[in-house]
């Protein structure tokens, strides 16, 4: 194989990683969890008591970008990149109070995360930023766990779906 | 007359003749009959339908209001004809007779808000027009697109939609009447298999399968859960089923074949069989992509899109297909791609073709499904093609 051909591969690979597929779903989890009472992270103590560096070290990686260690099982537009972040959604758009959720590894304090992937709803597609890992995914027949369904389906905006976000709501026993 | 015979004998032997092939190509040039006016036409299908075509689905992710669906021959490469399908669009549903084409839509009032319409739209399938249509309840699941989310039953009598709002459940249609029969609770149970003129399976969370029986109006006539079959924590199947005669086919995340078929106790597996060698699995051979089976039911080839990756890789493209003789399990053939591919489809034709596709490239390739060899390539087919559904 030649150069070329390994580059289109490897470049065709990530574009199938970022662009192949949909995120939906919900949680749950975040209803099993509950919303109300989450715990204060590690991460967000540590970013209060040392500022923007500190944070950056306890939450490492770029939130616009598809390998940011939260992503692990995401799958659609980045809300970071769409004028939301990587826990809130854009403006305008409402949160899908369903989603679905998986678990991440941080690297930074080696803890495995839960992690609610909601969608944000009410717009089109923001088209930016397209990411799609699976670390945990599965089929469509166990929805809680599957990324492959529209989270919007249970928000008042229904099913218009405009990106995904990927919030942290405890610690991995 | 006199002064141009004194100018003619002026002029050299060559000029004269030069002048001579002037008037005649202007002669010609007179004769010929202008282009005909053109009336204003609308092209129409042949029928039957081509053994060789192949409808692409698009759910147009970037644009998601704009669902469509593409019609290819793909003998010539050329496209015939596209609809128009609405919101979050899954894939046609294509009955065995008759010229009619299905398609569960979701539509906004306003475009992506407002009040959430859903229907069947019926379809002409030689004239590409909607026909009609069937008000079905704005439940039809939002998913990544799979043959699994629609189905008709095998007399072609009930289309079978389902539902996700979270709730789980199917919708059933009556394609005689073309009315909303009702909805089947399916909860924790999801998609459609169908296993005869009134009856189909969902898969459960937890491994099991929901049967569910109809009656001759479509509906519920009896539902039975079996015990779990397959463990989806530690090997889950993937969502992607080809039937032959009475028996799924399904691949499970590590490489194992499923048949799922009915027995004397009611749905059952068969003797499992695994796609890869202990050499393969070392070397992290997967199944992957989106629509990455097709059955050829001529001779019960089993084509799989194949990869290398991690665990998390089953929804990686390939740029290998591996054949299999479903009677033997062997693997009998392996085709080298030209390009990545997420959805593969083979025709049923005695010269059958393969057509390969991949969301993220919206090219079509076409391959001869026997040898494997690459024929060509359609461009631009659609924007985020999906699965591929024969006509």
């Amino acid at each position: 194989m030649s150069w070329l051909d390994s580059m289109c591969e490897r470049s065709a690979r990530q574009l199938a990683r970022r662009v192949s597929r949909r995120s939906m779903l919900g949680d749950l989890g975040a209803a099993l969890l509950g919303t109300s009472v989450l715990p204060l992270l590690p991460v967000a103590r540590g970013a209060r008591a040392h500022g923007a560096e500190a944070q950056v070290k306890a939450d490492p990686g770029d939130p616009t970008q598809c390998d940011y260690w939260r992503y692990c099982a995401i799958d659609g537009f980045l809300c970071s990149c769409c004028g939301g972040s990587q826990h809130s959604c854009p403006p305008g758009t409402q949160p899908s109070p369903t989603t679905w959720i998986g678990t991440c590894h941080n690297p930074a304090d080696n803890r495995d995360y839960i992690v609610s992937y909601n969608d944000c709803c009410g717009k089109s597609t923001c088209g930016r930023c397209l990411c799609n890992r699976n670390e945990g995914d599965k089929p469509l027949y166990v929805p809680f766990r599957s990324n492959d369904y529209d989270w919007c389906a249970g928000s008042q905006s229904g099913i218009p779906y405009n990106c995904s976000i990927s919030r942290i709501i405890g610690v991995a026993k | 007359m006199s002064m141009l015979q004194n100018k003619l004998r002026g002029l050299s032997a060559w000029r004269l003749m030069a002048l001579a092939c002037a008037m005649l190509v202007c002669n010609v040039a007179i004769a010929t009959p202008p282009l005909p006016d053109e009336p204003l036409s609308v092209e129409t299908l042949p029928s039957p339908v081509g053994k060789h075509w192949v409808w692409v689905n698009d759910i147009a992710f970037f644009n998601m209001p704009d669902g469509r669906a593409t019609l290819v021959d793909g003998d010539t490469g050329k496209m015939l004809g596209m609809l128009s399908t609405g919101y979050a669009f899954d894939h046609l549903v294509i009955p065995p007779r008759g010229h009619i084409i299905y398609s569960p839509e979701s539509y906004y009032s306003r475009g992506t808000r407002g009040v959430r319409t859903d229907v069947v739209t019926l379809y002409d399938s030689r004239h590409l027009t909607p026909i009609g249509e069937i008000p079905i309840p704005a439940k039809r699941a939002a998913i990544v697109p799979q043959m699994s989310a629609e189905r008709l039953t095998d007399d072609g009598r009930f289309l079978l939609i389902y539902d996700y709002t979270p709730a789980q459940s199917v919708t059933v249609v009556d394609t005689r009447t073309r009315r909303f029969v009702g909805e089947i609770d399916t909860p924790g149970c999801g998609l459609i298999y169908p296993t005869g003129a009134r009856s189909f399976f969902s898969i459960c969370s937890d491994g099991a399968l929901l049967e569910v029986r109809l009656d001759d109006a479509g509906h519920a006539a009896g539902l039975t859960r079996t015990a779990p079959l397959f463990d989806p924590e530690k090997d889950p199947l993937g969502e992607n089923g080809v039937r032959s005669g009475d028996t799924w086919w399904f691949t499970s995340f590590h490489g194992w074949v499923y048949p799922i078929e009915r027995a004397t106790r009611g749905m059952g597996v068969g003797r499992r069989w695994s796609l890869f060698s202990r050499g393969e699995r070392r070397e992290h051979w997967r199944t992957g992509g989106l629509q990455y089976l097709a059955l050829y039911r001529r001779t019960g080839r089993l084509y799989v899109i194949v990869h290398q990756g991690d665990l998390a890789s089953h929804k990686e493209p390939g740029k290998e297909i591996w054949v299999y003789d479903l009677a033997t399990g062997r693997r009998v053939q392996r085709i080298a791609l030209r390009h990545m591919a997420s959805s593969i489809l083979v025709t049923q034709d005695p010269k059958p073709l393969l057509f390969t596709c991949f969301m993220g490239s919206g090219n079509l390739d076409v391959y001869d499904a026997r040898t494997g060899q690459y024929l060509r390539t359609i461009h631009s087919i659609a924007e985020t093609p999906t699965i591929m559904v024969s006509p």
